[in-house]
């Protein structure tokens, strides 16, 4: 029955059917054979209207004073105008305290973590699990679990009691200590990612090498030193190159913990650039921000790089 | 002992155990080592994952509880109806969830099938100025840009072809976000599977793109997955972009709608600890369905393999 039903349908437009095939082969042969630009144009196409394309018009706004009331060409005027911005001088120092602490704390708690979990122990899976999850938790969740912790009364202001006498510390809210908690909320984010990169690096370690080292009588520093570092060169680069680059674009955290304050001792440049930009509509001075910002973080990883390779000598 | 150092020259010559060694090679053998081995890493894993647990029983105390000397460690008068009201209080609450979902969905589907085409392109082809190598390299290198260089004209250019407070510019955002990741992570997959499959099946018959949906895709499933996860992770979490273009409650995502739950002075603590904890639950069940992915994800996508 089915097979009479095709038959009667096929017979009379068997030449059309032919037709659409070839038309079908004609267009599949053609895609194959531009298969290798095809593929990888979407990719392309959208990175460059999105990042490329917007990053050009970001050094052009950056000589406008782009305000909605109309555009004017200033030349340099922005970048001049961010050396004496007193507000933008701090977000940088802010962002540069921040980077630093948060970045070196993150690098040896995380080291030493991957190295106890490099040791023989039970179910190493299972603990690897768990102390990923603070990395996968939204920022924003993250600031609000964090704002629930350091809340007046809150959970850590009991802990510190003891010291404290009882008296809030104001941990987010006292000029002195607020940006020191921030900095605790991204190493408590980020340290699982370095033990994480580090361990998998430890477990690249060929042991017949270590064993070798043993036999030949060469000390747990002397190992750790000459043979596990050395190992782990390009990773430490890379672990710390990645943290730093992240740390330098922190605002979720920010944004929900202090919003900049208090008296903007937390404000970090991507605090300042929104403000800028969104608050204060200053589309121009703020877009010399993100180019200011951009070449930092270019010089960063560009120089980072080459003292790694020279340290280390690859 | 003499003996073992002349043949090795070339390694660090034998020194005498220092004092520091000896203690611990004693406390090695009386199994002390291990008892501070556990014990270092039952601090590390309390401090990483109390201040979740302290979040999500927050959900089920009352404003007096949450937050009394001494604190309540467990909730012990459970307020199962702290759900209901911040649903009741905050309507609205429902349509960023669902706008949350419809993005982050879709951006997942285009990102992992644009960075996966890719990725197999630049693994499998031959392209003209060594761009096979060149490419990647700028992909790559879109990832290390900080967001907020390219928001403001982002922020310009979406309000000028009407795509600001929409969802599709959301998708459109988080889908160039995410192709770097996809791209690198599913190279290292296409990297394993042999060419010959793909030059047998072309053989049968199959075109070059039908073998790669056919026979290629399938063998790489274990990367689309970890791929996908991560895409849905970084869409599902992302802040920044959705504050700057999704101001109207159409197009807001859950991120935005936790951020207005605190302001700089004041926080509707019960209902921002339930809302939070509902934004972290997906995220949640994700890694730990997937936790073998992506403990490989991880360190792949960070060691750029």
């Amino acid at each position: 029955m089915a097979t009479d039903t095709e038959q009667d349908v096929a017979t009379p437009e068997i030449g059309q059917f032919q037709q659409q095939e070839s038309t079908r082969e004609t267009v599949l042969l053609w895609v194959d054979d531009n298969l290798k630009w095809l593929m990888t144009l979407p990719a392309i196409l959208i990175l460059f209207s999105l990042t490329f394309y917007p990053l050009i018009r970001a050094l052009q706004f950056s000589t406008l004073t782009y305000l909605p009331t109309g555009t004017t060409f200033v030349g340099i005027e922005n970048y001049v105008d961010l050396l004496s911005d007193g507000a933008f001088i701090n977000s940088m120092i802010v962002t540069a305290k921040f980077v630093g602490i948060a970045v070196a704390a993150e690098f040896v708690l995380g080291f030493a973590i991957a190295l106890v979990l490099n040791k023989k122990i039970k179910f190493r899976g299972l603990w690897q699990t768990l102390i990923l999850i603070p990395m996968i938790l939204s920022p924003t969740v993250i600031g609000l679990i964090w704002r629930l912790m350091y809340a007046p009364n809150g959970l850590l202001d009991y802990m510190a009691a003891p010291f404290t006498g009882g008296a809030n510390v104001g941990w987010i809210s006292e000029t002195s200590i607020a940006l020191y908690s921030v900095i605790l909320t991204d190493i408590w984010q980020w340290t699982p990612l370095v033990v994480l990169v580090l361990f998998a690096g430890l477990q690249s370690v060929p042991d017949d090498i270590s064993e070798a080292a043993i036999m030949d009588g060469a000390s747990r520093r002397q190992r750790f030193l000459h043979i596990t570092l050395p190992y782990l060169k390009s990773l430490i680069v890379l672990i710390l190159i990645i943290r730093l680059v992240d740390a330098l674009r922190v605002f979720a955290k920010v944004f929900i913990l202090t919003r900049g304050g208090p008296s903007d001792a937390t404000n970090v440049i991507s605090m300042e650039m929104y403000r800028t930009a969104f608050r204060f509509n200053n589309f121009g001075e703020a877009s010399a921000m993100a180019v200011t910002l951009l070449v930092l973080v270019l010089i960063l990883a560009m120089n980072f790089v080459k003292i790694a390779n020279v340290e280390f000598g690859s | 002992m003499t003996t073992k150092q002349d043949t090795s020259a070339d390694v660090a010559p034998y020194t005498e155990p220092s004092g520091f060694q000896e203690i611990h090679e004693r406390l090695t053998d009386l199994g002390v080592t291990k008892v501070a081995v556990y014990a270092a890493l039952g601090v590390f894993l309390v401090w990483s994952l109390f201040p979740v647990y302290w979040m999500v029983t927050a959900t089920l105390k009352t404003r007096d509880t949450l937050l009394s000397f001494p604190p309540q460690w467990i909730p012990l008068d459970a307020q199962f109806g702290n759900y209901a009201q911040l649903f009741a209080q905050r309507p609205e609450f429902v349509t960023f969830i669902t706008n949350s979902v419809i993005v982050t969905v879709v951006t997942t589907i285009i990102a992992t099938t644009v960075g996966a085409m890719a990725a197999y392109a630049f693994v499998s082809f031959d392209y003209p100025y060594n761009l096979d190598f060149h490419l990647p390299f700028y992909i790559l290198s879109t990832r290390f840009m900080p967001p907020i260089v390219t928001i403001i004209p982002l922020f310009v250019i979406f309000r000028g072809v009407g795509l600001v407070n929409t969802l599709r510019g959301l998708i459109l955002v988080y889908t160039m976000f995410n192709i770097p990741f996809a791209v690198w992570m599913m190279k290292g997959f296409f990297e394993e599977v042999p060419e010959s499959l793909v030059e047998s099946a072309m053989i049968d018959g199959h075109t070059h793109l039908g073998a790669f949906f056919k026979i290629v895709l399938p063998l790489v499933k274990p990367g689309l997955i970890a791929s996908a996860i991560f895409t849905t992770i970084i869409t599902w979490n992302e802040l920044l972009f959705a504050v700057i273009l999704a101001q109207s409650a159409k197009a807001i995502t859950v991120p935005v709608g936790l951020a207005s739950f605190v302001t700089k002075f004041s926080v509707q603590w019960i209902n921002m600890s339930v809302a939070a904890t509902i934004a972290l639950v997906p995220v949640l069940l994700f890694a730990f369905i997937a936790r073998q992915q992506l403990v490989r994800g991880f360190s792949m996508g960070a060691v750029g393999k």
